[in-house]
């Protein structure tokens, strides 16, 4: 800290040259080599940032839980869900079509991976897809 | 007098820290909501993703300590992967006349050539033309993104995700280290140990390490003390490029498939990494171990705020954010020191 508190003065200063050569001479390098902000500026938008920051985050949390959606594919529709993560998706009433017979959701609109609603846990928002076959 | 210097100090420790509080306090909040977080499967979870994303992040930590960055280094992974997944594969659609998979260690070398290859174009083109390394690697971004879109339009693949990787790919990659408390520890944790082995002994014990770090922290002085300084970045960007084309290979098996969106947006988590992980964009500072750091607090941070079931489009600006904020207290720093 000792030499910090010799130098102090110059970056202090509002009105600060940029590029402006350092205490051995040698010009302000890299993607700094053309920074314009004071010392005291800086630590206020870092404080900014910082805050908004954690404000991100927080909102995230405040409106957590993951979508999950129910696309019937033609059929009636199904009301979507909000889950958390690690948590099973609650079996919603089973859409109905015409001319086909319902035999479960999908994670992929070709229904060829099934969902298994009592094993199978929600990572992240998604989509299931109803699957139907002739009757 | 006193009080008031005492209370700079305070506040210049906050400020310098200020990233590392807001993720310690993150974490403390996910534990007290969540206590499974720190649970065994949550912690190999997180050990293993930040196994999967440390190669690129030390790949693009030299490019950084060379005061560029690299943003060709997901397109870089995507290519790799899906050249791995195309020739490591029981139903062959790229190459339709095929008849057998190729050789693991053929791969291998493939994809580390491939990566040296592009990091050789960045290499070259930053060094002799001089030209900002954002320029560089942004065109040849978008040159590889052509290439696997073209590359996946071959035989009659059509443009398709590829997949039905064979077990060898897929148990050389992802198959059991070991186990514990009936968690498996997958093999790439290993890989990846081992290449930041390998970074640590190139940057600290080589003779191209050092001049790295001279490039990086004064070009003219590192050329008048007779360093190659051409040379120098050139090998960066190749060793950047093969760290992709490795964590392409890895990346294609540890997700089981691989298609154009593979490895996008890779290099931001990496860039991001490495700016929390204390390398600088002052160019010639930067440590092995800062990266490691980086990659695991990202790692920590998202994979908590997945476990509270936060949206995952949120996570971007996050992300976002904490670049920015590691770029404004990495430059306090700086000028502090000044």
């Amino acid at each position: 800290m000792a030499e910090n508190e010799t130098k102090e003065s110059v970056p202090e200063r509002k009105t600060q040259k940029p590029a402006a050569p350092d205490a051995v001479g040698r010009p302000l390098r890299g993607l700094y080599g053309k920074v314009n902000i004071s010392v005291k500026t800086l630590n206020i938008v870092i404080i900014v940032l910082a805050s908004a920051l954690i404000l991100s985050m927080a909102f995230g949390i405040a409106n957590r839980g993951f979508v999950v959606e129910f696309d019937s594919l033609g059929g009636t529709a199904v009301e979507s869900q909000k889950r958390m993560y690690d948590e099973l998706v609650e079996e919603p009433k089973a859409p109905t079509r015409e001319g086909y017979v319902f035999d479960g959701w999908y994670l992929d609109r070709e229904t060829i991976r099934p969902w298994n609603m009592e094993t199978d846990v929600v990572t992240g928002p998604m989509t299931l897809y109803a699957g139907w076959r002739a009757p | 007098m006193a009080e008031k210097e005492k209370m700079k100090k305070i506040g210049d420790i906050l400020l310098n820290n200020a990233m590392y509080i807001i993720i310690a306090l993150a974490v403390v909040y996910i534990t007290i909501m969540r206590p499974k977080f720190l649970g065994l499967s949550s912690i190999v979870n997180v050990l293993s993703l930040t196994a999967a994303k440390l190669p690129i992040a030390l790949g693009i930590g030299g490019c950084i300590v060379l005061t560029g960055t690299d943003i060709s280094a997901g397109r870089v992974v995507g290519l790799t992967a899906c050249i791995s997944a195309s020739l490591l594969t029981t139903t062959f659609k790229v190459f339709p006349n095929m008849t057998s998979p190729a050789a693991l260690p053929l791969v291998l070398l493939l994809v580390i050539g491939v990566g040296a290859a592009v990091g050789f174009v960045n290499g070259f083109s930053v060094a002799k033309f001089k030209l900002h390394p954002f320029i560089v690697t942004l065109s040849t971004q978008l040159i590889v993104y052509g290439i696997i879109l073209i590359y996946l339009m071959n035989g009659v693949n059509n443009g398709q995700t590829l997949s039905g990787l064979t077990d060898g790919y897929r148990s050389f990659v992802t198959g059991a280290l070991f186990t514990i408390g009936g968690v498996a520890v997958p093999k790439y944790v290993l890989y990846a140990v081992l290449l930041t082995a390998l970074m640590w002994v190139i940057w600290n014990k080589t003779t191209f390490g050092k001049n790295m770090f001279a490039v990086g922290s004064n070009e003219e002085a590192a050329n008048v003390s007779g360093v190659n300084v051409s040379r120098t970045i050139i090998m960066v960007f190749m060793l950047a490029g093969i760290m992709y084309g490795l964590t392409g290979f890895l990346d294609s098996a540890r997700i089981a498939s691989a298609n154009a969106n593979t490895g996008l947006n890779y290099e931001c988590d990496a860039i991001a990494a490495c700016v929390i992980g204390g390398v600088s964009f002052v160019g010639g500072i930067g440590r092995i171990s800062g990266i490691v750091v980086g990659v695991l607090l990202l790692q920590i941070i998202f994979a908590g705020l997945t476990f509270l079931a936060v949206d995952p489009n949120l996570l971007y600006i996050i992300k976002g954010l904490i670049i920015l904020t590691a770029c404004a207290i990495d430059m306090r720093k700086y000028l502090v020191r000044k």
